[in-house]
C-alpha cells in the first residue's frame, strides 16, 4: 500500500512535466495538424543550455528558464516561418512528421558531437532531499519540477483563455478560414503557436536537467511516452493532453514501484494501441482530432 | 528508350555481379553488402510506402524481429541457418498481418506515431527478455560457413544481391497487377477507393505484411552474416529512417527509385563513419539531408532524370495538359 502511494506521488509530480511538454505538442497540432516529433529533442537542447549555463557561469537551472524561453520562442517561430510553411498544402501531415524527424537527428547529432553521449546532470543544494509525509517521500526537485510545470501550465492557459493573442490563437486553431475572414493574420499567429509550443520545451528542459541525468540520444524515450499522451488525450487538445498526461504519469509511477522499469515504459504503448483500437480520435479531443 | 533502359538495366545487373570481383580489398566487399541489404530494405519499405503513401518509421522492427527470430532458432532450436531464416521470416510476416490490422486503421500523422512506437516497443521487450534474447549483451549467432570473413562477406553479398532481385521483381509484379492499382488508389484517395469498391482495409494489411516480410528476410541474412546481434543497433529507428531517406530520395513511385537512394546514402554513410569515426554528426548529417529532401525534393531524383513517370504510377498531369502536348 506504502509503495502504491508511493509511486501515485511521484507519478503525479512526472505527470506535471509531461502535461507540460504535451501541452506544446498539442499546440503545434492544433496550429498546423503537424506532429512535432522535434520536440522532445528541442527538450534536450535546453537541459544541455541549461546545463552549460550552470556550470559555465553558475546561474540555478530554474534561473536558465527565463534566459531560454525567448531563444526557444524565436527558434519555434523560424522552425515554422523557413520550414514546415513551405511544405505542400496535400502532404503536410507525413512530410512534416519526416522534417521534423530530420531536426530531431540533426540536433542529436550536434549534441552528442558537442557534449559526447556521456551522461550529464546538474545538481544544486536543494535536490537531494525528500519530503516525507506519512511513509511517502518526495524528493524536493521533483517538487520543485511540479510547481514549475503546474505554474506554466496556468499561465499559458491563462494566455490561451484571456489574452487577445489567445484568443487569435484559439480561433485559428478552430476554424482557420474563419479566423481570417474577422481579421486574425493566421498565418502569423501559427509562426506564434510554434514559438509558445517550443517555449514549454525550454521550460521542460531546465525542469529536466535539474530532476534526472541526460544523454543525447534519450529523447527517442520521451518521442514514444509524449505521442502516446497526445494519442490518448486526443490529438490537439490542450486539456486532453494535460489530463492523459497525469493518468500516465500515474500509471507509470504505479507500475515503476510494483513491476520494473520496462513495463512502466511499456504502459504507455499498450495505452497507446488501446486507444487506437477502442477509440483513435482519443478520448477528449473532440472534433478536432477526428480521424488522424 | 526501351532498348536503352533495357541495356542499362543489363549493365547494371552485370556490374553488380562482378562488384565483388572488381573492388580491391574486402572491406569495399563489407561495404557492397550494406549498401544492397539496404536496397533491398529499401525497395521492400517501397512497397508499403510507395503504393500506399503510409509512411513508416519503424520496419526496424521487423528487420530485428526477423534478426533475432533467425539467431534464436539457430541457437535455441538449433535449426540449419536456411530453415531458420526461412521459418522466422514467415512468423514475422504473420506478426505484422495482426500488427497491420490494428496499425492501418489510422492514417497519416498517427500512422507514423504507431509504427515509432513499433520499434520502442520491440527494443524494449527484447531488452526486458533477458532469459531469451541475452538483454542488452546481445546475441551470438554461430558461423553459416566455413570459410574465413572476406569470402563469407563474398557469399553475403550474392545472397543479398538475391534477395534485392526478389524484392524489386515482386514491386514490379504488383506494380502491374490489380492489387497495385489499388494499393496505389488508396494512396491517391482512400475515401474515393473504399467508395469505388477497393478493399482497402485488406489491401493495406497485405502490403503491409509483404513489406514486412522482406525487410524480414534482410534482417535474418543480417544475424547469420553480421553474427552478433546487438538489440540497440538491431531495433534503431534511425535504421528505419534511413529506408525512408533512401526511397524519399530516389523517388517512392519509381521501381529503382529506393535502390538509387541506397546507392548514394549507405556509401555516403560508411564514409562518414570511416571519415569522421565514432562521432555523433553523421546524424545530424542524416537529418540536415533528411530536411533538405522532405523540402526541395519530395519527388525524389528519378522523376528529375527520366521525366514524367512512364505508367509506374498515376499520372500526375491531367487529361487536359496530355491532350495540348498531342496538339503541340
Amino acid at each position: 500500500m506504502t509503495l502504491l502511494l508511493q509511486g501515485l506521488g511521484l507519478g503525479i509530480l512526472t505527470g506535471g512535466l509531461y502535461a507540460l511538454l504535451a501541452s506544446g505538442l498539442s499546440l503545434y497540432f492544433g496550429v498546423m495538424r503537424v506532429v512535432m516529433v522535434a520536440h522532445p529533442a528541442f527538450l534536450f537542447l535546453a537541459a544541455y543550455l541549461t546545463y552549460t549555463l550552470h556550470t559555465a557561469l553558475g546561474i540555478d537551472p530554474l534561473l536558465t528558464i527565463p534566459l531560454t524561453v525567448p531563444v526557444f520562442f524565436v527558434l519555434g517561430v523560424l522552425v515554422q516561418r523557413l520550414l514546415l510553411a513551405r511544405l505542400a498544402a496535400d502532404q503536410v501531415q507525413m512530410m512534416s512528421v519526416l522534417l521534423t524527424f530530420g531536426l530531431a537527428l540533426t540536433i542529436e547529432g550536434l549534441l552528442g558531437t558537442i557534449y559526447t553521449g556521456s551522461y550529464k546532470s546538474v545538481t544544486v543544494g536543494y535536490d537531494t532531499k525528500s519530503l516525507t509525509i506519512g511513509a511517502v517521500s518526495l524528493p524536493y526537485d521533483k517538487i520543485i519540477a511540479f510547481g514549475v510545470a503546474g505554474l506554466t501550465l496556468a499561465v499559458l492557459f491563462g494566455v490561451l483563455v484571456k489574452s487577445r493573442f489567445g484568443q487569435a490563437l484559439r480561433a485559428t486553431i478552430q476554424h482557420r478560414e474563419a479566423a481570417r475572414l474577422v481579421g486574425i493574420r493566421t498565418d502569423r499567429v501559427t509562426g506564434y503557436g510554434f514559438g509558445v509550443g517550443l517555449a514549454t520545451a525550454a521550460v521542460g528542459g531546465g525542469v529536466l536537467a535539474l530532476i534526472t541525468p541526460f544523454f543525447p540520444a534519450s529523447h527517442w524515450a520521451w518521442i514514444g511516452k509524449l505521442m502516446a499522451i497526445i494519442v490518448v488525450g486526443g490529438l490537439g487538445s490542450v486539456v486532453g493532453a494535460a489530463l492523459a498526461a497525469v493518468l500516465l504519469g500515474v500509471v507509470e509511477g504505479m507500475v515503476l514501484v510494483t513491476v520494473d522499469a520496462t513495463w512502466a515504459t511499456l504502459m504507455f504503448y499498450v495505452f497507446l494501441f488501446l486507444t487506437l483500437l477502442l477509440r483513435p480520435q482519443g478520448f477528449f479531443g473532440g472534433r478536432l482530432a477526428h480521424r488522424f | 528508350m526501351r532498348t536503352v533502359s533495357k541495356l542499362l538495366l543489363l549493365a547494371g545487373t552485370a556490374g553488380a555481379l562482378a562488384y565483388p570481383w572488381l573492388v580491391p580489398n574486402y572491406y569495399l566487399v563489407y561495404a557492397g553488402v550494406l549498401t544492397v541489404m539496404y536496397a533491398a530494405m529499401a525497395t521492400s519499405w517501397n512497397i508499403l510506402g510507395g503504393f500506399t503513401g503510409y509512411v513508416s518509421l519503424g520496419h526496424s522492427a521487423f528487420f530485428g524481429l526477423g534478426a533475432y527470430g533467425t539467431g534464436l532458432l539457430i541457437t535455441r532450436a538449433g535449426m540449419p541457418w536456411v530453415l531458420a531464416l526461412l521459418v522466422s521470416a514467415v512468423l514475422v510476416t504473420v506478426a505484422a498481418a495482426v500488427i497491420g490490422v490494428a496499425a492501418v486503421r489510422v492514417r497519416g500523422a498517427s500512422f507514423v506515431i504507431v509504427s515509432i512506437a513499433l520499434v520502442s516497443v520491440m527494443n524494449l521487450l527484447v531488452q526486458g527478455w533477458r532469459s531469451l534474447t541475452g538483454g542488452a549483451t546481445g546475441l551470438q549467432v554461430p558461423a553459416p560457413f566455413e570459410l574465413s570473413r572476406g569470402q563469407t562477406h563474398m557469399v553475403f553479398f550474392y545472397l543479398f544481391l538475391a534477395l534485392l532481385g526478389l524484392v524489386l521483381l515482386t514491386w514490379w509484379f504488383i506494380s502491374r497487377s490489380r492489387f497495385g492499382g489499388g494499393l496505389k488508389a488508396i494512396r491517391e484517395d482512400e475515401d474515393k477507393a473504399e467508395m469505388l469498391g477497393v478493399p482497402t482495409a485488406a489491401f493495406k494489411v497485405v502490403a503491409f505484411a509483404v513489406s514486412a516480410l522482406f525487410v524480414a528476410l534482410a534482417g535474418g541474412l543480417y544475424a547469420v552474416w553480421f553474427r552478433s546481434l546487438d538489440p540497440i543497433f538491431v531495433f534503431s529507428i534511425v535504421s528505419g529512417v534511413y529506408m525512408v531517406l533512401m526511397s524519399l530520395l530516389g523517388g517512392v513511385r519509381h521501381l529503382f527509385g529506393p535502390l538509387l537512394g541506397a546507392l548514394i546514402i549507405a556509401p555516403a554513410g560508411e564514409y562518414f563513419l570511416i571519415a569522421l569515426g565514432e562521432s555523433q554528426i553523421h546524424l545530424t548529417a542524416t537529418g540536415v539531408l533528411l530536411v533538405l529532401v522532405v523540402l526541395f525534393m519530395p519527388e525524389g531524383i528519378v522523376p528529375r532524370l527520366v521525366g514524367r513517370p512512364k505508367g509506374a504510377s498515376i499520372r500526375e498531369d491531367t487529361a487536359e495538359q496530355r491532350l495540348q502536348e498531342v496538339k503541340g
